[in-house]
């Protein structure tokens, strides 16, 4: 018997299936990339979270659209490029599927990136030219 | 003498391939104009200043403070602005946001009922009150399973209730945020707020916890997969 709900929740139907088949360029971040847990015992840094996971929600909520940081009335019809629950959706079938070995946050991380991709709102190629100039920047002191 | 003789904190002396990866794809979607720098910046500040410590000052206030309880149980949003947090002009718009809605419920705990909170649809949390979720709210393991077993979900948490305790979940959603006002537990006679406040952790306002005199931090928690396919019909209610 289940327990008494005491908000029955909004019923919007989320039923589209991400297609999780693997994208190479996420595949060789899952492979190669030092995850946070790993980094933060070798460092002996006691932050549980990497710095980067709250920019990382950042940048989830306001794909979701900007309505969180302009009032109502300044919100562009259509701004919304990732729909949360839609986001969210796809990140649960990610994350039991082909990202399943990664921890979290790191594996928010390529649930988003890979959505983003199959989406067509970034490419493959264009994110891993972007990566390397990243990669180039911050390695360059 | 040198100002520089403490050690220095330790910190992570390597730049991974997810800290680029996180990066390449918020630069990536403000080039594409799918977002600004300046909002992407502004919310961030935003979301760095939240942590459970208000609502954990709301449940002491409250345990000392019998009017102030009834605000809580009756007005949540109105009983937030005692520890500093406005619902509708705390956040960069100064009127709310979707994602963290203005409708803050505070379901209080009994002897005889306990409370505990899950968004069985994704990861709803009341952020402005609580920061972010924990890994393990939101997974579909723990969102599917709370509603259908929530005693022995508590019990796998610790929390092992008698018999006759009534278990409520709380079912958040786009509309509608919770957090769980504990009972004060015994021990706690002729405390401060500022006491009451150390032990009303994370997990309490959950409600997978219960506060208890000496313990002031979350346990961590194993996360474990679901095993049935994910399928979000949620058509047929709750």
């Amino acid at each position: 018997m289940s327990a008494p709900s005491i908000n029955a929740s909004e019923t919007e139907r989320c039923d589209q299936v991400v297609d999780t088949t693997p994208i190479p360029l996420l595949q060789s971040i899952q492979a190669h990339g030092r995850v946070w847990e790993d980094l933060a015992a070798q460092y002996g840094v006691t932050n549980p979270d990497p710095p980067w996971k709250i920019t990382l929600e950042a940048t989830c909520d306001l794909l979701a659209g900007d309505s969180c940081v302009k009032p109502y009335d300044q919100v562009a019809p259509g701004s919304c490029a990732l729909p949360s629950l839609e986001r969210r959706a796809e990140e649960d079938e990610l994350s039991a599927t082909i990202y399943e070995d990664v921890p979290f946050p790191e594996r928010q991380l390529l649930a988003l990136a890979h959505s983003m991709i199959k989406r067509g709102l970034v490419d493959e190629a264009g994110l891993a030219s972007k990566m390397k100039e990243v990669e180039q920047r911050l390695n360059s002191a | 003498m040198s100002d520089h003789d403490h050690k220095p904190a330790p910190m992570v002396d390597e730049v991974s391939d997810f800290e680029i990866l996180e990066m390449a794809v918020r630069e990536l979607a403000i080039e594409k104009g799918l977002f600004s720098a300046e909002d992407h910046r502004v919310w961030t500040e935003y979301v760095h200043t939240l942590g459970p410590l208000p609502a954990a000052r709301m449940v002491a206030k409250a345990w000392l403070d019998p009017e102030y309880k009834k605000l809580c149980a009756s007005d949540g949003v109105e009983a937030s602005k005692a520890v500093g947090v406005n619902w509708v002009t705390s956040p960069p718009t100064q009127f709310g946001t979707p994602s963290d809605y203005c409708n803050l419920r505070i379901l209080v705990d009994t002897p005889t009922v306990k409370h505990v909170v899950v968004c069985t649809l994704c990861s709803c949390y009341p952020r402005p009150i609580l920061g972010q979720s924990p890994e393990w709210y939101r997974t579909p393991n723990y969102r599917r399973r709370l509603v259908r077993w929530p005693r022995q979900v508590l019990a796998e948490f610790g929390l092992q209730l008698s018999p006759d305790v009534e278990i409520r979940v709380g079912d958040s959603n786009q509309k509608t945020r919770y957090f769980v006002m504990p009972v004060r537990p015994e021990g706690t006679e002729g405390w401060t707020e500022d006491q009451l406040t150390e032990i009303v952790t994370r997990d309490c306002l959950i409600g997978v916890a219960v506060p208890k005199p000496g313990i002031t931090s979350n346990a961590k928690r194993a996360v474990h997969p679901a095993v049935h396919p994910v399928h979000h019909d949620h058509d047929h209610g709750h």
